[in-house]
């Protein structure tokens, strides 16, 4: 298969695979700040929770080791309390606990809809964020925070953070193609997306991620991992999923995909984007197919410098083109093998 | 097909003159450029390029200077900076058609223009150390001596006369106490710090280049990057348990590019905020930095940048003989890895001797070992040779035994050599030890590989199958040619007869010899036979199991 070591090259130029030592430092403190001001925060509102109640699990692409390069650095964190019932209340209410237990001037904190988030700008621009998912443990149960602080809509919502992880890593770990092929994935998604103005129009990578692992297509061939095939196959099969509904003259008036959550809730992953606007359902099934209409052109095309072109418009400009053979082929003929 | 035609075929090419036969000059994507065709009666000569009127910052691969053609009237008038197209000697020009030549310059430009963002990055990377040099604001050199690239470490900073030396704590430069007349050439300073810190996460570094000098932030980027990790956590840490207790730093980052490793300096100028750690100095006292011409200039280095095999680096190499052969082989030794070396001689450099000395002439009169030291040791001042003007003996010998890793012997009495072997053999010597010895004539050599934990050793060869002591068996000179290779000075004394081909084929083969051995090619012990026609393993029988003092017979006295 062509473009193996293209494939390769633009793999180690795009991922991130360990945590930096500014983002580790960063979250450590975030952490020990949770842990050390939160209890007290909680006794000023009646709830007796000491630090051993309180407990941190990485989540998201560090977590899985599928994290590339992007803008502004996003690190999940989740936040496990250990609480009877009684304690519980409103879940908006936790959520501004944990915030005013991380407020300080050196980060900005903000209360999204399914976390707390601390923002870290360089400059006036922000350059990280760490989610903090909140989740209540009550025995061997999970129930995550959601709600905005003053949504009218919010929850305890029933979860399993500790699943969800280890059916992913599960799936990953030892995988090296599948992980390679999450990340092209996300590539192409950060690609194809880089304009988008509202959040809720980008396909989640949480979604992807497990698209990616339910439908993957492991292929290798006698030189190796053929991954232009697997991604080719593994984009098509997540297109296979969608279901289409089109105008007799071929226009499309829907488009629908979805993916449960492999643990509790088993929600869908897509919903959000799905509530939010038909259209943005209608934009990524139509920037998928074309993704695998150029990913099939470039396994088609003969020549390896053509189907780099192909693949550089599904994963970006950074995607390396090999010589077109010509002239590398005169070259290397002339090239100098003597020396004194 | 003319240049004009050839040009003209890509349409990404617009010409915009012809100023003259064979040049042109034609814009693509958006800039201008001279295009000088190769003379056609040169067969060598290839085409030259030139960016026209435009910086070219964001394009790897300009040069830096301007040029101007005052003499030339027909080129306009106008800056104009040339585009490598070439890495040194990369194309055999001469072998190249002619209109290969033309096409080639062009596509390599168009390739040159055609790169994305990582493409380009990878090629500015890859001159670095000549945009960090050309960008630099230092009027003194920085020389840069350490002796592995991978960990944190610190530097003793020496100043002399237009160069500063940065010299990794522990390394020794025989040098570093030299005089001249106005005094010490070397004074260590001790107002600034200096650290090495390696990358080991390039992506995203560039070198400093026209109007991108680095600043504070670009040294905060990478030490402390929320996103890639250019430091690992190891030296992060060192970083924060350091505290250095000048206000002003330099720092050496070091740098791997397609397995060449650079290294760069930086001077960081800080607020004067005392206990803070290096890392807080970098990340939050930093007011500015100047971009230091940095050099590196170390001896593992030095044996890196020509492909030394890393076998005899840091090893302690003892040679036993420094004569003919032994000041070839010293010679290489050193320059081939083996910065640590003891010689033994007890006999002086005589006229006679100089034609097949490596060193010539230097040294006359005196004592062979001592006359090496000093030469060596002016190949590169972390060189660290003791020369003993005295033939070794048990006693030494076994002192040595307990310091080196290697022995080689090139004392070419038998005599000697049985004897060196007698003693190594009862010692238990488990280190390599190879003996060299030329036959008269300069036809025949050898090189005996000896490892004592395995079977075989020097008296084998002058054992017989009954083991009677025999003269050595692996000589192949005839009665004959020995007794015409004589050479008798008329009061009794005799010299053999060879000329330098036979040292340099000897050596050679010590070289690649003691190259197999550390890359575990060698497993046994060996025999080789050289002559002007070949080098291979002796067929004379090696080892022997009637051998005195290695084989059987050994053991069977014992009972
Ligand atoms: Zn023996």
């Amino acid at each position: 298969m062509k473009l193996k070591k293209e494939f390769f090259e633009f793999f180690s130029d795009i991922r991130i695979d360990t945590e930096a030592n500014a983002l580790r430092e960063k979250r450590e403190i975030l952490v020990n700040d949770i842990k050390s001001k939160m209890p007290q925060i909680l006794k000023d509102h009646d709830i007796n929770i000491t630090q051993s109640d309180i407990r941190t699990i990485d989540q998201g692409s560090y977590k899985y080791n599928t994290t590339i390069k992007s803008d502004v650095v996003d690190r999940d964190v989740a936040v496990i309390v250990s609480m009877c019932t009684d304690d519980m209340g409103d879940p908006r209410k936790f959520k501004s606990y944990l915030r005013d237990s991380i407020d300080i001037p050196s980060r900005t904190v903000s209360i999204k809809e399914p976390c707390v988030r601390a923002s870290y700008h360089d400059h006036g621009i922000e350059n990280l964020h760490i989610d903090l998912p909140l989740y209540a443990q009550i025995g061997s149960d999970f129930y995550l925070s959601r709600g905005k602080t003053n949504s009218s809509n919010y929850s305890w919502e029933d979860a399993d953070p500790d699943g969800l992880n280890k059916y992913l890593c599960g799936k990953i770990n030892g995988n090296d193609q599948l992980r390679r092929i999450i990340c092209f994935i996300k590539k192409w998604r950060d690609e194809k997306y880089a304009n988008a103005n509202n959040d809720h129009e980008i396909p989640p990578s949480i979604g992807l991620t497990i698209l990616a692992c339910k439908l993957f297509s492991p292929q290798s061939d006698n030189e190796g991992d053929a991954d232009l095939l697997a991604l080719q196959k593994t984009m098509k099969a997540i297109l296979n999923e969608f279901i289409v509904s089109k105008t007799i003259t071929g226009e499309i008036m829907s488009a629908e995909i979805s993916c449960p959550l492999p643990v509790r809730p088993y929600t869908d992953t897509f919903k959000k984007m799905k509530n939010s606007s038909d259209s943005y359902m209608i934009k990524f099934y139509n920037s998928l197919s074309r993704a695998v209409a150029d990913l099939t052109d470039a396994i088609n095309v003969e020549s390896p410098h053509d189907a780099g072109v192909y693949v550089q418009k599904v994963l970006g400009n950074d995607f390396p083109i090999p010589q077109k053979e010509a002239s590398y082929a005169s070259t290397r003929n002339y090239r100098e093998h003597s020396f004194g | 097909m003319s240049i004009r035609e050839i040009l003209e075929s890509y349409d990404k090419i617009t010409i915009d003159q012809e100023i003259v036969d064979g040049i042109f000059i034609f814009s693509l994507f958006g800039k201008q450029y001279l295009y000088i065709a190769p003379l056609e009666d040169n067969p060598s000569a290839m085409a030259v390029i030139f960016l026209y009127n435009d910086d070219g910052s964001d394009i790897p691969h300009i040069m830096l200077k301007e040029e101007t053609f005052p003499g030339v009237d027909c080129i306009p008038q106008g800056k104009y900076r040339p585009v490598c197209l070439y890495e040194q000697e990369s194309i055999v020009g001469a072998i190249m058609p002619y209109d290969a030549k033309v096409r080639d310059a062009i596509e390599r430009l168009i390739e040159l223009l055609s790169m994305n963002e990582i493409e380009k990055e990878r090629e500015f990377q890859k001159e670095f150390m000549f945009y960090w040099n050309g960008n630099s604001d230092s009027h003194n050199t920085h020389n840069v001596y350490l002796d592995q690239n991978d960990s944190f470490s610190e530097f003793d900073v020496y100043y002399g006369n237009k160069s500063v030396r940065l010299v990794k704590r522990g390394i020794q430069l025989s040098d570093i106490d030299d005089r001249d007349k106005k005094g010490r050439i070397w004074t260590h300073h001790v107002e600034n710090n200096a650290y090495y810190i390696p990358i080991t996460d390039k992506r995203g570094i560039l070198p400093p280049y026209r109007g991108h000098n680095w600043t504070t932030q670009t040294i905060k980027d990478i030490v402390y990057s929320e996103q890639i990790e250019h430091i690992d956590q190891h030296t992060f840490q060192v970083l924060k348990n350091t505290f250095p207790n000048t206000q002003n730093i330099i720092i050496v980052f070091g740098m791997e590019l397609e397995k060449i490793h650079i290294s760069f300096a930086v001077k960081i100028k800080c607020k004067n905020i005392r206990n803070h750690s290096l890392l807080e100095k970098i990340v939050d006292d930093t007011i500015d930095i100047e971009q230091l011409f940095t050099i590196r200039k170390d001896y593992y280095y030095l044996c890196e940048q020509i492909g030394n095999d890393c076998g005899l680096l840091g090893k302690n190499v003892l040679l036993i003989g420094g004569g003919s052969l032994g000041s070839y082989i010293a010679f290489e030794l050193v320059k081939n890895g083996a910065s640590n070396l003891k010689i033994y001689d007890g006999d002086n450099l005589e006229d006679v001797n100089v034609l097949r000395w490596a060193y010539g002439g230097i040294g006359k009169g005196s004592n062979k070992a001592i006359a090496l030291t000093t030469m060596l040791k002016s190949i590169h001042p972390e060189i660290n040779i003791v020369g003993i003007n005295k033939n070794i003996n048990q006693d030494s010998l076994l002192i040595e035994l307990s310091f080196a890793d290697m022995i080689v012997i090139t004392v070419g009495s038998s005599n000697e050599q049985l004897n060196i072997n007698r003693i190594l053999v009862e010692a238990g010597c488990s280190i390599p030890v190879i003996y060299i010895w030329l036959e008269e004539g300069g036809i025949n050599s050898h090189i005996l590989f000896a490892d004592y934990r395995h079977a075989g050793c020097f008296e084998c060869l002058y054992t017989d199958i009954d083991g009677n002591l025999v003269n050595n068996r692996a000589r192949k000179n005839t009665l004959s040619i020995s007794e015409t290779s004589i050479i008798r000075n008329g009061c009794g004394g005799t010299r053999a007869s060879y000329g330098t081909a036979v040292l340099l084929r000897t050596t050679s083969v010590l070289l690649d010899t003691i190259h197999k051995f550390y890359d575990g090619q060698i497993t046994q012990n060996v025999l080789i036979d050289i002559s002007p026609n070949c080098v291979k393993i002796s067929d004379t029988p090696f080892p022997m199991r009637e051998c005195n003092c290695c084989g059987n017979k050994k053991d069977q006295s014992m009972y």
